[in-house]
């Protein structure tokens, strides 16, 4: 039997391997992202125009003041613009990816069915956005589609009514993939006597969806869609990729777009770090309700 | 009140961890005594990168100890690139910059105070208009290099198949051609529109507004950067506008770059840059379908237009501002072979673009070779400069905002004004 001290130094030895070994990693993190995140919550509270850091100066909370004014364009149409979208295209790519997922564990050659699902997260959004925005355009193919049908051209992304649910719809099938893959995991991990003894009981399929698959896949749908959440309140490329500024009329600007302009475009980096917390903060707040209602329904998610 | 030295310091040791980590060398440096500058530009193709190039390649044969080298990208990556260099410690030596720029430029030291002596010439001897659109309150930023002005463009064929035979002089025959000249098929889709009020990229529809506005005696806005907009002259030049849209002559769906050169546009308010695009794509046809004429004011003889510019500066990090300033000085003022203009001056002439020079400008007039130039050189004795203090760009935005609620969603013109002039804060 070993001695306790003895024990305790190699605890000790090899606690500090451990953090030999992390380092790489913690520097990583250190440079990449808190160093970063502590320069915008000090840029939050300053007035820098960018380019010179001896041009900062302390502005105190008036950032904050500016950016949640119901005066500006921020709180709307810009952060309602970015709930709308991540809503949207979470239920939407949640919903449809259930679906999907589900009609994929039922049919042959799933492995064919599951790439065929994915490709969209392969590619670029670059190459995604454009692609809808010809077939969103007044002479696209889906205008073609509704002209064929006697339904006058719909301006997608021309008209203010129609831009953000274009977008949205883009943003969900580009994200389907994704989720379909993480689902398809959770489905195959649920033991298939569960089903066997329901039916045996005379449940039908809708029984056997609605008690036995959504209760056990809540773990992968909540790790959907907490990403998804987060991914569509801090989507951007495909704004400006379909949209070009966030038009017709701020219709599609989001928050991390208006973030990106505000910064790089006008040089108001202190209002862009503001506007950078209180997504933050936003983006924090949904997650940690989203695990407390796992919770509260018996779901461990630790 | 300055931010405490303490946190300026964690900062500034973050940013150096960042940059450290991101590797990453000096803008500018050189072996021995050799010198080498680098200009960062978006002339990144074309006879605009020919002809600087050219330029630059005649000035490092003859100083073989202050070498130039030029760095080109898109206009849309400029700023962001200035931006991310700058903050990196790796800005270029000499920048080229859009004058709407100029004040966030100055306002963050990027830009360096030009010399006196050279500040007098450029004052002497450029255009008011050329000046204005490089100017910050009372700072010149650079030498202005390209200079633009706006005015009306119109398809002498579609204005003669709808009976009019001369371009509109007053903004209600400019309101009756556009009418007159609409054409929709049966299901009111737009074939034919009347007055484009928009165009493509980042002056959408604020520099067509802004002609308008300058042709109503109007201002954009105070030296001190709050709105001027929204006054009678701003809210007469929106409802022109806003009564166009209502009579479907008008429609901001419709790209006039895209549209007008195959005759679905009747006309135009676009920038002078505009004819070189439509000689290459129209060919033959331009000469006998395009015209250009001054933008038309409210009242008989009253006319208005608006200029923007480039400068050329010195970034004020640059350890080499006085071989800096004699590379631009050298580039701005000599000439070509026969004497007659300045090698730059060719250099914007030879692409659509005004020369900025006075001078220059002079001598290009007496004999143009298109007709069509003739009222994008006069607009510049004229024009509006486009302002350009801290927060004119966001003032820019706010009222494309404005302007496209009406445009697009028929909103109320005075409302949108009064809503945009409410978001221009002053720097």
């Amino acid at each position: 039997m070993v001695a306790p001290t003895r024990r305790l130094g190699k605890l000790h030895r090899e606690g500090r391997a451990a953090y030999l070994f992390l380092s790489p990693a913690l520097l990583f993190f250190c440079v990449f992202l808190i160093l970063p995140f502590v320069f915008a919550i000090v840029l939050a509270f300053s007035d820098w125009g960018g380019f010179d850091l001896g041009t900062l100066k302390w502005a105190g909370t008036s950032n904050f003041r500016d950016v949640l004014s119901f005066n500006g364009i921020f709180v709307k149409p810009i952060l309602v613009n970015t709930l709308l979208f991540a809503f949207g295209s979470v239920f939407l790519a949640t919903f449809g990816s259930v679906l999907v997922a589900y009609c994929i564990d039922r049919l042959s050659f799933q492995g064919f069915w599951r790439v065929l699902y994915f490709l969209p997260v392969v590619a670029t959004v670059v190459a995604i956005g454009n692609v809808w925005k010809m077939m969103y355009q007044p002479a696209g193919l889906i205008n073609g589609v509704l002209n064929k049908l006697g339904v006058n051209s719909i301006g997608f992304l021309s008209d203010a009514s129609y831009a953000l649910p274009s977008v949205t719809v883009v943003q969900a099938w580009a994200s389907i993939g994704g989720a379909v893959l993480i689902l398809t995991a959770g489905l195959k991990a649920i033991p298939t006597q569960y089903y066997e003894a329901a039916e045996v009981d005379g449940a039908n399929s809708w029984h056997l969806f609605w008690s036995i698959t959504l209760p056990l896949l809540r773990p992968a749908l909540l790790f959907v869609l907490i990403t998804q959440f987060i991914g569509g309140l801090q989507s951007f490329a495909l704004i400006i990729v379909m949209t070009g500024d966030g038009g017709p009329v701020n219709a599609t600007n989001v928050a991390a777009f208006e973030m990106y302009q505000r910064a790089f475009k006008y040089g108001a980096w202190g209002t862009a770090s503001a506007m950078a917390m209180v997504l933050f903060v936003i983006i924090l707040a949904i997650t940690l309700l989203q695990l407390w209602i796992a919770r509260r329904r018996g779901e461990e998610t630790s | 009140m300055r931010i405490s030295r303490g946190i300026k310091l964690a900062v500034a040791l973050g940013l150096l961890a960042s940059a450290a980590a991101c590797g990453g060398g000096s803008g500018s440096g050189g072996g021995g005594d050799q010198v080498e500058l680098t200009l960062l530009s978006h002339y990144s193709d074309g006879p605009s990168k020919e002809g600087l190039d050219k330029m630059i390649q005649e000035w490092n044969k003859e100083n073989p100890k202050i070498q130039v080298k030029s760095q080109v990208v898109k206009f849309d990556d400029l700023l962001t690139t200035m931006t991310v260099r700058q903050t990196g410690g790796r800005g270029a030596d000499i920048v080229s910059a859009y004058g709407l720029w100029g004040g966030q430029l100055l306002k963050a030291n990027v830009v360096a105070k030009v010399p006196d002596d050279i500040a007098a010439k450029i004052k002497a001897e450029y255009s008011p208009a050329a000046l204005g659109a490089v100017t910050t309150g009372d700072t010149l930023l650079g030498y202005p290099t390209e200079l633009n002005t706006y005015v009306l463009f119109y398809n002498k064929k579609i204005l003669a198949a709808a009976g009019i035979s001369k371009p509109p002089t007053t903004w209600a025959e400019l309101a009756d051609a556009a009418k007159k000249t609409v054409q929709r098929d049966a299901k009111g889709n737009i074939q034919v529109e009347g007055l484009s009020l928009i165009q493509d990229g980042d002056n959408k529809s604020v520099h067509p507004f802004l002609s308008l506005l300058d042709s109503a005696g109007g201002k954009f806005l105070a030296p001190d950067g709050t709105a001027q907009f929204d006054d009678a002259a701003g809210k007469a030049a929106l409802k022109f506008e806003s009564d166009l849209a209502a009579a479907k002559a008008t429609n901001p769906s419709i790209s006039p770059t895209k549209q007008f050169r195959s005759g679905g546009v009747a006309m135009a308010i676009q920038a002078g840059w505009w004819i070189g695009s439509l000689k290459t794509q129209m060919k033959d046809h331009y000469s006998t379908d395009v015209g250009v004429a001054a933008i038309p004011g409210p009242t008989p003889g009253s006319k208005g237009s608006l200029a923007y510019g480039f400068f050329m500066g010195v970034n004020q990090r640059s350890k080499h501002a006085a071989e800096a300033w004699k590379f631009l000085t050298w580039m701005n003022e000599h000439k070509t072979p026969d004497g007659k203009v300045t090698e730059t001056g060719k250099w914007l002439a030879d692409q659509g673009l005004i020369p900025p020079r006075t001078a220059d400008q002079a001598e290009y007039k007496k004999s143009l070779s298109d007709p069509n130039l003739a009222p994008i050189y006069d607009a510049a004795t004229y024009a509006m400069a486009e302002p350009n203090q801290p927060g004119a760009y966001e003032a820019k935005t706010a009222l494309h905002n404005a302007i496209m609620g009406v445009l697009a969603d028929g909103k109320n013109s005075d409302d949108a004004l009064a809503q945009a002039a409410k978001a221009v804060k002053p720097q």
